[in-house]
């Protein structure tokens, strides 16, 4: 039995991390036979909807808002086998399976977010969610880290391995960079690393080349490049990930050969993020921006 | 690291050379004269953009009867993953020069390639 490992994908708000990750982690499942638990980090709680076929699972922070307290919660309440394929009692495809939990979090615009992480974290390790039969945990993580309670699973090395999905758009770039910045923090006394980044194509020009000097500067790899497909927007409208919805799509294989790559990483470093002038600088030089005269900041464009 | 479906050991760093990954296509694929490589470039919609035909003896040949070869994909032609037809198109404008400018080119855009091998 191999060991334990703990990854976790990370990334801007709205570049598709939930997707990707489950797609990813459904083509682990699928075609490798991986027995995997996924920990949603996310207050949408949308991080497991595709493995269970639900429109959202019940979070840790809600069952336990309704028992009372945490402590009045059993592990088999917060933690669901996936649907169809991903049920541990179904092996047509493979030996294994997905385990899924979310933390969830409070009310927006009430408390703070990362509380669920901890809370949901702390609980699932007191409660033995953990188990040795598992070959990979996977947290999927909301947004940047700025919030000391999404670091949560990079402190403490609870996640050892962390992919950044982003794409050629420069907020994803800044925000991929700046994750980049939490985990060199952290890197010393966790023992957290970078794995890689995922490059959830938008499509743009160059993009593969932007994607791929950004992972080279900061040290790392460009694991894999997802193209855009419709293929995943229509198995999403069905609560399915694209590897169940047609296993034999194109969409599939792109998910099915970053699976392979993942389980078979091992390129793990301490990152070397980025100053932000380098980050312009890289994105001018692969044309996504022009270089901008000092005189034409805050400029309209038919008066610059 | 991975390169052309390759695995480098993480020894290796993540700045491997052209060198290596040619050495390691062209050890793995063996003999390629003779063999025809097509290829076909579609849109997202399905719809055949461009037809190719890659010049022989240059790396990028070597490198599509390779991923031919060895990719675990189903038919008589199969889909080129994105990385991998960048990844190829990087290194070719290297290695290969003028001969496959052209091909380079098209293989930059964002269509779909299949590659088919005689």
């Amino acid at each position: 039995m191999s060991e334990l490992r703990q990854i976790a994908f990370y990334g801007k708000g709205g570049i598709g991390k939930s997707t990707t990750s489950q797609n990813t982690l459904a083509a682990m499942c699928h075609y490798y036979g991986q027995k995997i638990l996924i920990v949603g980090c996310d207050p949408k709680a949308d991080s497991t909807r595709l493995i269970l076929h639900e429109k959202a699972q019940n979070t840790i922070m809600q069952l336990a808002s309704e028992a009372g307290s945490v402590e009045d919660l059993e592990l088999e309440d917060v933690c669901k086998a996936g649907a169809g394929e991903f049920n541990p009692d179904d092996t047509e495809f493979s030996d294994g399976y997905i385990m899924c939990t979310e933390s969830g979090g409070p009310e927006p615009g009430v408390g703070c977010a990362g509380r669920g992480v901890i809370t949901a974290i702390n609980f699932l390790e007191e409660e033995g969610a953990y188990d040795d039969e598992l070959d990979f945990v996977s947290y999927d993580v909301l947004g940047d880290v700025v919030c000391g309670g999404f670091a949560m699973p990079i402190r403490e090395g609870k996640a050892q391995e962390i992919y950044i999905v982003m794409s050629g758009e420069m907020m994803a770039m800044y925000a991929a960079n700046n994750i980049s910045k939490g985990i060199l923090k952290y890197a010393n006394t966790g023992g957290v690393r970078l794995a890689g980044l995922i490059c959830n194509a938008r499509m743009t020009d160059r993009e593969y080349d932007l994607a791929k000097n950004l992972a080279t500067q900061i040290g790392t790899q460009m694991i894999h490049f997802v193209p855009r497909s419709n293929h995943v927007q229509r198995a999403e409208l069905r609560r399915m990930t694209v590897v169940e919805f047609s296993p034999k799509s194109e969409q599939a294989l792109e998910y099915k050969e970053l699976a392979r790559k993942i389980i078979a990483n091992d390129l793990k470093v301490i990152p070397t993020p980025l100053e932000m002038d380098d980050l312009e600088n890289l994105l001018m030089e692969f044309g996504l921006e022009e270089e901008v005269e000092e005189d034409a900041i805050g400029k309209r464009a038919e008066e610059a | 690291m991975f390169i052309c479906g390759y695995h480098f050991p993480a020894s290796e760093g993540n700045d491997v050379s052209f060198d290596k990954v040619i050495e390691k296509v062209e050890t793995s694929v063996g003999d390629t004269a003779g063999k025809t490589v097509s290829l076909t470039g579609e849109t997202a919609k399905g719809e055949v953009v461009v037809e190719l035909e890659v010049p022989a003896g240059t790396f990028a040949h070597k490198a599509f009867v390779d991923y031919f070869n060895t990719a675990d994909i189903e038919g008589d032609t199969k889909m080129v993953y994105f990385t991998n037809k960048y990844q190829i198109s990087e290194i070719s404008k290297v290695a290969d020069g003028d001969v496959t400018k052209d091909l380079c080119r098209k293989l930059d855009d964002m269509n779909l390639y299949r590659v088919k091998v005689a």
